[in-house]
């Protein structure tokens, strides 16, 4: 049987294709030199999310991809070692959830 | 003589296969460049510039009470770590755990040189004279479940319970401390990160395979919870904290015990 999280970013990647995104080094030094530009720090209030990025729910950091981030999509946090699939909100948000 | 070859990185991080990520993270090359990136240049935890500030007598007293805490809880941690080696289910958690073993002992270095840096003759025994006695319980009973081999328990009260509960209060404390004491506590932050991560990350995996576990885990939560929430109410007053501080750390506490399914 197919995973349903997989179908879900399937279908939405099917319906229209997906952003990709240049990542730059953001200064955050929680991680080896080349997996820096993948992380920044979240700046409180008044920052907001990208379209490929999630906050990581159990260290905080934000996770950032090189394409949008669509429901289903597995992200690793590489500063506190988690995998977490991208759901999306009854806000209709993105959220990450770990995925043990 | 057959070699092998090293696959090219992704261009995206999250396409590594799970396996893959997990024996990248959980080595000591990781942790190696990981730690080099916000720890080379210091000196005892912090810029060897950063000028020292003027402290009143009351604020400082209440400073080296919270770091003496500060050392027990890393101690407890030290101590933990290093008897979890041994009883470690696999390699990756025994590699893990030894870098932890290294970050462990650092943190209780620069806690006790930062003692030092404020008049503090005799650290060791001001810790023994200072400590809680909630944390000194947590710290028993967290080395009987090391002592007793129980690996889920034990990687329960460290790495989710104690690692969470200093986490929250180490990262708080930095908003408002001295500039040394924040520059201090902020290298100590970004090793938690990698401590709670892993502690919540491996019981979530065993809780998936082996849910007969649960009760047990949850017993040990009621026993230690009242310990750790008595600890954060001892160092929150001793800080200053306002009361809402105070509340929100103890969410912020209990938000990953929550996320593993413990009411």
């Amino acid at each position: 049987m197919a995973d349903p999280l997989e179908e879900d970013a399937d279908a939405a990647g099917a319906a229209a294709p997906r952003q990709r995104f240049l990542l730059d080094d953001t200064g955050f030094d929680e991680v080896p030199k080349k997996y820096r530009r993948f992380y920044r720090k979240w700046q409180g209030a008044g920052d907001t999310l990208a379209p490929n990025e999630v906050i990581c729910p159990v260290c905080k950091v934000v996770i950032r991809s090189s394409r949008e981030l669509r429901p289903g999509d597995r992200v690793y946090c590489m500063p506190c070692m988690s995998r977490l699939v991208v759901v999306r909100t009854e806000a209709g948000t993105l959220e990450a959830r770990v995925a043990y | 003589m057959s070699g092998r070859s090293t696959p090219a990185p992704p261009t995206d991080i999250h396409d590594l296969d799970p396996q893959q990520f997990l024996e990248e993270v959980h080595s000591f090359d990781f942790w190696f460049e990981a730690v080099e990136g916000y720890l080379s240049g210091l000196t005892h935890g912090h810029k060897p510039d950063t000028p020292e500030a003027v402290l009143g007598d009351v604020e400082r007293d209440q400073l080296i009470t919270v770091l003496c805490n500060y050392c027990v809880g890393e101690t407890a941690a030290l101590e933990g770590a290093s008897g979890l080696i041994a009883i470690a289910p696999n390699r990756l958690a025994k590699v893990f755990l030894s870098t932890q073993v290294v970050d462990e002992g650092r943190h209780l270095e620069v806690f006790l040189h930062r003692l030092r840096d404020l008049g503090v003759a005799d650290p060791d025994s001001e810790v023994e004279r200072r400590a809680s006695r909630s944390l000194q319980l947590f710290k028993r009973r967290l080395l009987e479940l090391v002592a007793g081999k129980d690996w889920e328990a034990a990687i329960f009260a460290q790495n989710v319970i104690l690692e969470s509960l200093e986490f929250a209060v180490f990262h708080s404390h930095a908003q408002t401390a001295d500039p040394i004491t924040r520059e201090v506590l902020s290298g100590v932050v970004k090793d938690e990160r990698r401590h709670i991560g892993f502690g919540e990350n491996e019981l979530g995996r065993r809780l998936r395979v082996s849910p007969h576990i649960r009760s047990r885990i949850g017993q040990v939560k009621k026993e230690l919870d009242h310990l750790v929430l008595e600890t954060l109410e001892e160092t929150m007053r001793h800080l200053g904290s306002p009361r809402d501080e105070h509340e929100r750390l103890g969410r912020a506490y209990l938000e990953s015990v929550e996320r593993l399914g413990f009411p």
